[in-house]
């Protein structure tokens, strides 16, 4: 583990030319991985946009109807 | 066998039984068979159309009907196979036309699949030029995945140069 940012580049680029150099098979199969994670990742930040439309929360439900 | 795999065995199928010409995977799918792979959500398949004499509007029904009748399922212009949703598209710019014909055909789980060259997805990306498409040209570059006279070459084909200059420029200017 180290913070220098040179070496760390070094090594995410070493990295990836680690994964670029995987069989095919084993790259189109990351594929689905990674797409599976794209779409859980658009769907939690769709559920998290204020703009989404969603019920009240049960708490501040009950808060209203003690006002 | 991958569920992308699954895609590209339907798509060989496609042409196989004469629904399409010639196909060509491209975009971030045909990227992955280059560099690392690259995170996407959909399939982009460029076809060359059955010419018919009768007909001289394209249409993709053809392939859709053939796809449901084999378990495809249709949401707006993409058709989900293996849960991919896969878009047919037809070459839109001479620069597409040439990716078509130069397409290299790769081994994948002992089938082929027809790919657009590096060089190609290369410059279909400068072309497009939308920051995601920026982003996997420089990993075009920074994998040595391309044959830069070649790629040069087809930029210059299509009229292309300046704008690689003006990337080269932004993005590569100082990098080491």
């Amino acid at each position: 583990m180290t913070f220098d940012l040179k070496r760390m580049l070094e090594s995410k680029s070493a990295l990836r030319q680690k994964l670029a150099k995987r069989p095919l098979a084993e790259k189109l199969a990351m594929l689905d991985t990674l797409r599976e994670r794209a779409l859980a990742i658009r769907e939690a930040v769709e559920f998290t946009r204020p703009s989404a439309a969603r019920e009240t929360p049960a708490k501040y439900q009950a808060e209203r109807e003690k006002e | 066998m991958s569920d992308i795999s699954r895609v590209i065995a339907m798509i060989n199928l496609l042409e196989e039984d004469g629904i399409i010409e010639r196909y060509a995977i491209g975009g971030a799918v045909g990227a992955t068979f280059y560099i690392e792979p690259v995170a996407t959500l959909d399939v982009d398949v460029f076809v060359v159309f059955r010419a018919e004499a009768d007909r001289h509007l394209l249409s993709l029904r053809p392939i859709f009907d053939y796809l449901t009748a084999r378990g495809g399922v249709l949401e707006g212009e993409y058709v989900v196979i293996a849960g991919w949703p896969v878009q047919f598209l037809p070459p839109i710019s001479p620069l597409v036309e040439e990716a078509l014909a130069d397409a290299a055909t790769v081994s994948v789980e002992e089938m082929p699949a027809r790919v657009f060259t590096a060089e190609h997805l290369a410059a279909v990306a400068l072309q497009t030029g939308r920051p995601k498409d920026k982003a996997r040209l420089l990993q075009f570059i920074e994998s040595g995945a391309l044959k830069m006279e070649s790629f040069r070459s087809i930029l210059a084909r299509h009229g292309l140069s300046d704008r690689w200059r003006e990337f080269e420029r932004t993005f590569l200017s100082g990098a080491q």
